[in-house]
């Protein structure tokens, strides 16, 4: 293999002309400002301490808060849904496991479209609601309605990993800990939930990252007054035109996704080294058996 | 098995990059249109008359257009609206219109050619053009609440239950109009009061700020109120009865699309014959029955009013004395709206 390592070289360069020079591009206008010619431009940090006016900090804590929901949700509603496929047979769960992926092969876009036609005043639901008696519930351009939508479209980012997880658990565990005495409830908390730790935390990274950053879908869902970090970079570079400015957003946003990254990642490795210590070498025994 | 599917992939490959060569031989026309804007089977006519092929893409506002425009992006026509054009005459961006190549010029409108950002026409042809009015549901709101003009954009009967154009120039428009002050203003009281009164529109309000996607959620009677284009508006009122359009008397904003011609267009007669061909009669008003806006051709515009618009009041344009229209802003002003909209958005 090693003969073909050269090949590598030209895939390296145009990665780096594709995504690295982009973001070094993205760094330069956040530090500086347009001159008084199209060719000059000067330094300055005002970018980043315009960002400090309070509105527009409150904007970034509220995608925070919206992410932070959208993921407590597809973790309460994907967990047991994978947890349910990894107990089926393993034909069925090929099966399900397609049901889950088959929305993700239709357009975000068009997904986003049929639940504004779902939640609208005249939509299928409040239509239904009508049809059984009661009063229509104004659900569109609010809070449920955006967390609806990213939930519909980033679950199947919480529940694949998990089931990976679980799948790939090794099943005599569960036997040794109901044989040691161990009730279904403790086995799953003390074997089956810490085993799968590590497909909840890259479900949780996989769902968190797109819901902060996500604009199209509070637009559509929210309305165009439903302000977001995505919408606010976007409506700079899009809208305004003031691309420094909407570079040194995107900054911020960036080293704040990078800080959450480390600290999950850090959780990530306590988990899998708490999980072996306790256990202790038998475990580690087993793992390593399961990797041969 | 494996190896059978590789080669029939790489086969396949070749294929499709055997077609891709096959059209290249055509001349070739980028347009760069508003969505929505056109009667796609006139492109088509256009493709088979002159056998050239015409790659056609669309924007949803005039800033994105210049966006992608600087973002070095290549088309040879373009739409913007006048105020665009004349920023787009100011930058050198632009390619004259040879006159002598639209033969159709006679139809036009003369009413909207030689505005001032254009005394001669060297740059523009009109396409289509109108206001900005509110669209209302005659069955939820009240005709006598209208008499306030804009200002029923905050009255609290209607609280959550309008919808406002998601635009810098548009929601200022509303707010210095509502005020009584010219949308042109460079003064910074004014525009201040403007950008306070959408504030505090949106916390006493509540409104749904929207722009395209309003269009077929007010066709479903949605909410009650709009603030909307006019020839959206005939859209809507041609599929929605209970639907009507409103223009406040303290004035409002009237406005003009044009075909422009880019510095980098290389083919210049061949845009030149797909503009004579977008604005002849029979071609006008196959998009303006298409698109719902007042078209430049008076033939078309009279035929459209007479059949399909009758009755409908949203097709035509106002110009009256209190109307303006929204002008090219120099730069420092512009970017005094743009910081005051940011922060009317991130509320």
């Amino acid at each position: 293999m090693k003969q073909f390592r050269k090949l590598v070289t030209p895939y390296c360069l145009w990665l780096f002309l594709l995504t690295v020079v982009p973001m070094l591009l993205i760094v330069f206008y956040a530090f500086t400002e347009k001159g008084t010619a199209i060719t000059t431009f000067s330094f300055t940090l005002e970018n980043f301490t315009k960002f400090l006016d309070p509105i527009f900090v409150s904007v970034l804590f509220r995608s925070l808060k919206l992410g932070l929901l959208t993921t407590g949700v597809c973790f309460l509603v994907g967990y047991p849904i994978a947890y349910m496929i990894a107990k089926c047979k393993d034909t069925t769960q090929t099966i399900l496991i397609l049901l889950i992926t088959i929305p993700t092969w239709i357009n975000l876009l068009m997904r986003t479209y049929s639940w504004i036609s779902i939640l609208s005043n005249n939509g299928l639901l409040n239509k239904l609601f009508e049809a059984i008696g009661m009063n229509s519930v104004n659900m569109l351009y609010t809070d449920f309605a955006v967390i609806i939508g990213m939930v519909y479209n980033f679950l199947p980012f919480m529940i694949l990993p998990i089931h990976a997880s679980l799948t790939n658990m090794d099943k005599s565990l569960l036997e040794a800990s109901q044989d040691l005495g161990a009730s279904p409830i403790q086995t799953f908390f003390k074997i089956t939930f810490r085993l799968s730790l590590s497909g909840v935390l890259t479900g949780i990274t996989l769902v968190f990252l797109p819901s902060i950053s996500a604009f199209v879908i509070p637009k559509m869902l929210g309305g165009g007054q439903y302000s977001l970090i995505g919408n606010f970079i976007e409506q700079q570079f899009i809208t305004i035109g003031n691309w420094h400015f909407g570079s040194a957003v995107s900054l911020i946003l960036a080293v704040f996704v990078i800080g959450l990254m480390a600290l999950i990642f850090m959780a990530e490795k306590r988990t899998n080294n708490s999980v072996e210590e306790e256990e202790g070498g038998w475990l580690s025994n087993a793992k390593r058996k399961k990797v041969r | 098995m494996k190896k059978l599917i590789s080669y029939v992939a790489v086969l396949a490959m070749a294929l499709v990059s055997l077609v891709g060569c096959g059209s290249d031989s055509k001349e070739v026309l980028k347009v760069f249109n508003w969505g929505a804007y056109v009667d796609k089977d006139v492109i088509k006519d256009f493709e088979r008359e002159f056998n050239v092929k015409v790659i056609y893409e669309e924007y949803d506002s005039n800033e994105s257009m210049y966006t992608k425009l600087m973002g070095g992006n290549q088309y040879d026509i373009m739409v913007p609206s006048e105020y665009m054009i004349e920023r787009l005459i100011k930058e050198d961006l632009l390619t004259e219109i040879d006159w002598t190549k639209i033969t159709n010029k006679d139809s036009l409108d003369s009413n909207v050619l030689n505005q001032s950002f254009d005394p001669e026409n060297n740059y523009w042809v009109p396409y289509f053009y109108g206001n900005v009015g509110i669209v209302y549901d005659t069955t939820k709101v009240d005709a006598a609440d209208l008499e306030a003009g804009w200002e029923v954009l905050r009255n609290e009967k209607y609280k959550g239950n309008l919808y406002m154009y998601d635009s810098e120039r548009d929601s200022f428009m509303v707010a210095l109009k509502a005020l009584g002050y010219s949308m042109n203003t460079t003064n910074d009281a004014e525009i201040e009061e403007a950008y306070n009164w959408l504030v505090s529109q949106r916390e006493t309000m509540n409104p749904t700020y929207g722009t395209d996607d309003i269009i077929d959620l007010m066709k479903g009677s949605e909410k009650s109120m709009a603030v909307m284009y006019s020839g959206d508006a005939v859209d809507i009122m041609s599929e929605n009865e209970d639907m009507a359009y409103y223009l406040p008397n303290e004035g409002t904003n009237y406005w003009f699309d044009g075909f422009v011609v880019s510095k980098d267009c290389t083919n210049t007669d061949l845009a030149m014959e797909f503009i004579n061909f977008m604005i002849s009669d029979e071609n006008s008003l196959a998009n303006t029955l298409e698109v719902g806006y007042l078209t430049s051709n008076t033939h078309a515009a009279k035929e459209a009013s007479e059949n399909d618009f009758d009755g409908i009041e949203a097709y035509a344009i106002r110009m009256g004395s209190k109307d303006e229209v929204f002008a090219y802003q120099e730069m420092t002003v512009k970017e005094k709206f743009s910081n005051y909209w940011t922060k009317v958005k991130a509320q």
